[in-house]
């Protein structure tokens, strides 16, 4: 007996969540994430490769291929940022921490845009300030008299706000998730001895935030140097490049090869921005908020800013949501495509088939394909929202418990990077590692599931993002206490983590779900069944010159995503009682 | 001992199997269709979401044959075939695409695909059109100008016109690094140097003088095109918006795909070809079929190969009604060319030449790369 006693605790220890927890992370990411990248590493170091890398970094095309469209990478990602930071953390802070007329009307208008497709913002833009330097009929603007520079239709300056618009909502969500943690006992034992506002805000709010501020500036500085829409629709008629449009550009003519070097080059520049970022959290003390005490949020009253920033806020979501939809609505409703207010007709949402409009063509909803791809769209949404979240969420537990460590520096890192990869890339690497069968594994090639994997990795930056700003505030204490009374991890997972922590794991989520069902490119290369998703149709349609239609399927698309950010919203209310 | 025993009547059986795909491609389409209603589907990838129509078409002509059609740009064809290809799965049997230079290096050369030609059809298709790919139709990237603006023809009757200061800021082209068909554009206008030349010296009176680090006219008149501040564009749609839209005043020329010309009426544009351009106004590039190398229904991808080129009438029956639009030409020679548009005889495009377009083309396209 005793001999057995001492024996135990070795291998006890071996076995010890703790350090299996870790282990098994890298080997998922480093299938996930790590194994595609090295396929594409690979692809650049054959002879064609080898050219590829000389042609960018060191030819005569170096200038045009690679530093203009670095540089105009850089502004847009730490522009795009910088901005996202402001107005979404300007939009959280009044949403959830102050008594603003209308929250809750507010807080769900600020989560539409990341919902609403970039490229819908860029032509909203065009509408209204395309000038003549691309003829046609011009814009608003310029339609009423006034003169439009180039520099404020095409270019730079347009994009930063396009993306801007587009990204902060991104911001606002994850921020939103994390202020909505801070407890009231903290803000309160600061007001009872004296503390004024600033020194609250500045001295408890923003520390106990900035993990969030992390996540949300890494997350649209990447989304920003990775979007493809805004850049080619604003950027081109003036020739300004970015590396997504170069690498996109690069595979579309058939020169594989530099669109993956630009992509690897892509990656290395937001991975120094990343590293750098993580830096800044790592360095510094960890507060942790969520401790099972008290909860409840405590709110500002704005006294007479209250309707200046209701003003504001308000102003600033009419700008960035309904603008865009009413755009897209009206254009699909418009039997012109140049002329949106005029001769509206229900004919592309419910026209039966046979007539004069859309060469003869039925509305969306007289499309049998359509229920179809409803379901499919649905299945796929919340299929690859799921897995992300609990591969996302057991990610995060990993990075942050074993913060500082070089193990979560490369996790966090590795997490990233599915972000940057093009998708196109991404599938034709996924085709291959899963194409044939491994080992006991059958091929997993055409099957659902090879297709939610894929999504899932695509989408981990979310999932482990959202994660981790809200399980840095999460006490350790909670999770020792459960452990010392005999709680395996995932009782302890299941019972103290998840509830506290549900507001952050539905917001991303819902992320997920967004990108899933709104993306189109990941799925159109590994989908091989008949029936599609609904992004699918909408590319048909719009591939045959039917903008309407496509637009039509779009609107359709945002009504899922905000039910389902609704949704998640009643549910968390549910799971998390005490905090009202 | 029963499994060797199958092990070696597969292996027996695969020896014909290699015979009889020489005889597939001499079978008619009766026999194709008895074989084909075995396999019971057909996986194609098209550049066309045209494919649903010839999916109900074809379901319709060939009971018992499956047809799971997928929308797929070219360059994401080449991307997934590639791929699915390496990793030894063989999904998809036919593959209807542009792109033809990339096709023919990323796809024909390393027996990625193969060339049929349906045996119904041959002879009534041109020689050049069979091979090394078979080519389906014929479709353009030529100059299109706004006739509502200019009602008495084409303001462009050179290409040289383009680079004069009249024309600054006011020729647009889709993005030639990030669609391939507008990069097959310059680089046939790069290989036709002589005529390029001749219709300089048309325009301008004078010799050409070629920078020294260009390979000929055309090169030349790559360089003053771009350096003229030609717009680009991320799509055809934004094109066509800015060249035709009626009411506009001094609208741009484009060069643009014809068939668009199809949607004037009913998107408000005064859309027009500018067909008497020295020396040419544009290409034509084909569209090609193809059968998958271990293609998993081989006699249901001839079959729909077949059935895609249409039945013997005037306009190819409902077959290749899907893709017979005016401004777009089938290369079978039984089907009519849109009586209103001008016939493919009278159409001054280059068609292109797939093997030099496809060995000039990365080197036009680093010229580009330096000039935007």
């Amino acid at each position: 007996m005793s001999t057995l006693d001492i024996a135990a605790p070795p291998r006890r220890k071996l076995l010890d969540a703790r350090r299996l927890a870790p282990l098994l992370m890298i080997l998922i990411v480093g299938v996930l994430v790590l194994a595609p990248l090295l396929r594409i590493l690979l692809a650049t170091l054959t002879p064609a490769g080898l050219d590829a890398w000389s042609a960018i970094l060191a030819s005569s095309m170096s200038p045009n291929l690679w530093w203009r469209p670095l540089m105009n990478t850089l502004i847009l990602g730490l522009g795009v940022s910088a901005g996202c930071l402001l107005l979404g953390g300007f939009t959280a802070w009044l949403v959830v921490m102050t008594d603003v007329p209308g929250r809750r009307i507010l807080g769900v208008m600020h989560t539409l845009p990341f919902m609403i497709p970039s490229f819908a913002a860029a032509l909203a833009w065009g509408t209204l300030f395309r000038n003549s330097r691309m003829g046609g009929s011009s814009g608003f603007f310029e339609a009423n008299g006034f003169v439009i520079p180039d520099w404020l239709a095409w270019g730079i300056v347009p994009v930063l706000i396009v993306l801007i618009a587009h990204y902060y909502s991104l911001a606002y969500t994850i921020i939103a998730a994390a202020l909505s943690s801070v407890g009231a006992d903290l803000v309160e034992a600061a007001q009872m001895t004296g503390a004024r506002r600033p020194r609250i805000f500045f001295g408890i709010v923003l520390p106990v935030v900035t993990p969030a501020l992390v996540s949300a500036a890494s997350l649209t500085l990447a989304g920003a140097v990775a979007n493809f829409a805004a850049p080619a629709l604003l950027g081109l008629p003036v020739r300004m490049q970015t590396l997504s449009t170069r690498l996109f550009g690069m595979i579309e003519i058939g020169q594989a090869e530099r669109g993956f070097v630009l992509a690897l080059l892509l990656i290395a520049v937001s991975g120094v921005f990343l590293f750098l970022s993580d830096r800044l959290v790592s360095g510094r003390r960890a507060f942790v908020t969520v401790t099972g005490k008290g909860g409840r949020t405590r709110r500002f009253p704005l006294g007479m800013w209250r309707w200046p920033l209701f003003a504001a806020g308000f102003g600033l979501a009419i700008l960035t949501t309904v603008v865009p939809v009413v755009v897209l609505v009206a254009s699909s409703l418009a039997p012109q495509t140049g002329a949106l207010f005029s001769n509206w007709t229900l004919h592309f949402w419910l026209g039966e088939g046979g007539g004069q409009i859309a060469q003869g063509n039925a509305g969306i909803f007289r499309n049998p394909v359509l229920i179809g791809a409803l379901f499919n769209t649905l299945k796929l949404g919340v299929v690859v929202a799921l897995i992300s979240m609990v591969l996302g969420l057991a990610l995060a537990h990993t990075i942050t418990r074993n913060k500082g460590t070089v193990l979560a520096n490369v996790l966090s890192q590795l997490a990233f990077l599915p972000l940057l990869i093009p998708s196109i890339a991404f599938a034709a690497a996924y085709i291959a590692l899963f194409g044939a069968p491994l080992g006991p594994l059958p091929s997993l090639y055409g099957t659902f599931t090879l297709l939610v994997i894929a999504a899932a990795a695509h989408n981990l930056p979310y999932a482990v993002q959202a994660g981790r700003s809200v399980l840095g505030q999460i006490s350790t204490d909670l999770e020792e206490s459960a452990r010392l009374t005999g709680a395996g991890p995932l009782r302890r997972m299941w019972a103290i983590v998840f509830p506290l922590a549900i507001r952050g794991l539905l917001a991303g989520a819902i992320l997920v779900f967004v990108k899933m069902v709104r993306d189109l490119s990941l799925v159109v290369l590994l989908f091989s069944a008949t029936s599609p998703v609904l992004s699918m149709v909408a590319y048909r349609y719009a591939a045959e010159g039917f903008m309407q239609f496509a637009n039509a399927i779009t609107v359709l698309i945002l009504v899922i995503c905000l039910a389902a950010s609704l949704i998640a919203q009643a549910l968390q209310a549910r799971i998390q009682k005490w905090k009202e | 001992m029963f499994k060797t025993l199958r092990a070696a009547l597969l292996a027996a059986a695969c020896v014909p199997a290699l015979a009889a795909a020489q005889d597939l491609n001499q079978m008619s389409t009766d026999e194709l269709y008895a074989l084909a209603k075995k396999e019971g589907s057909v996986t194609v990838f098209s550049l066309s979401s045209r494919i649903a129509r010839v999916e109900k078409a074809f379901e319709a002509a060939y009971p018992g044959v499956d047809l799971i059609g997928l929308d797929l740009s070219s360059a994401k064809q080449i991307a997934r075939v590639v791929a699915e290809q390496q990793a030894g799965v063989h999904a998809v049997d036919v593959l209807y695409m542009a792109d033809a230079p990339v096709v023919l290096r990323d796809l024909l050369a390393p027996g990625r695909i193969e060339t049929y030609v349906p045996p119904r059809v041959a002879d009534q298709i041109e020689d050049r059109f069979k091979a090394p790919l078979l080519v389906h139709r014929l479709s353009t990237k030529v100059l299109m100008y706004n006739e509502a603006a200019y009602p008495n023809g084409s303001p462009i009757t050179n290409l040289w016109q383009l680079t004069t200061p009249d024309w600054m800021g006011r020729v647009m082209m889709v993005d030639p690094t990030q669609r391939g068909e507008l990069l097959d554009l310059l680089t046939e206008i790069a290989l036709h140097p002589d005529e390029m030349a001749a219709a300089y010296k048309a325009q301008f009176g004078t010799d050409i003088a070629v920078d020294s680090d260009l390979g000929g006219a055309g090169e030349q008149f790559i360089r003053n095109l771009f350096q003229n501040d030609l717009v680009l564009l991320s799509n055809s749609d934004d094109l066509n918006k800015a060249v035709g839209t009626k009411d506009a005043a001094n609208p741009p020329v484009g060069f643009g795909t014809y068939s668009d010309r199809r949607d004037n009426e009913e998107e408000g544009w005064a859309l027009q070809v500018a067909n008497n351009v020295e020396p040419a106004n544009g290409i034509l590039f084909p569209a090609v079929l193809a059968v998958a190398d271990k293609a998993p229904n081989p006699a249901a991808a001839r079959l729909l190969i077949d059935f895609m080129f249409g039945d013997d009438s005037a306009d190819g029956g409902p077959a290749f009604a899907p893709f017979n639009v005016p401004g777009d030409y089938a290369t079978r020679t039984t089907i009519a060319d849109d009586p209103d548009s001008v016939p493919l005889e009278g159409l001054k495009a280059w068609t292109i030449d797939t093997e030099s377009v496809a060995e000039h083309r990365a080197r036009i396209a680093d010229l580009i790369i330096t000039l935007q």
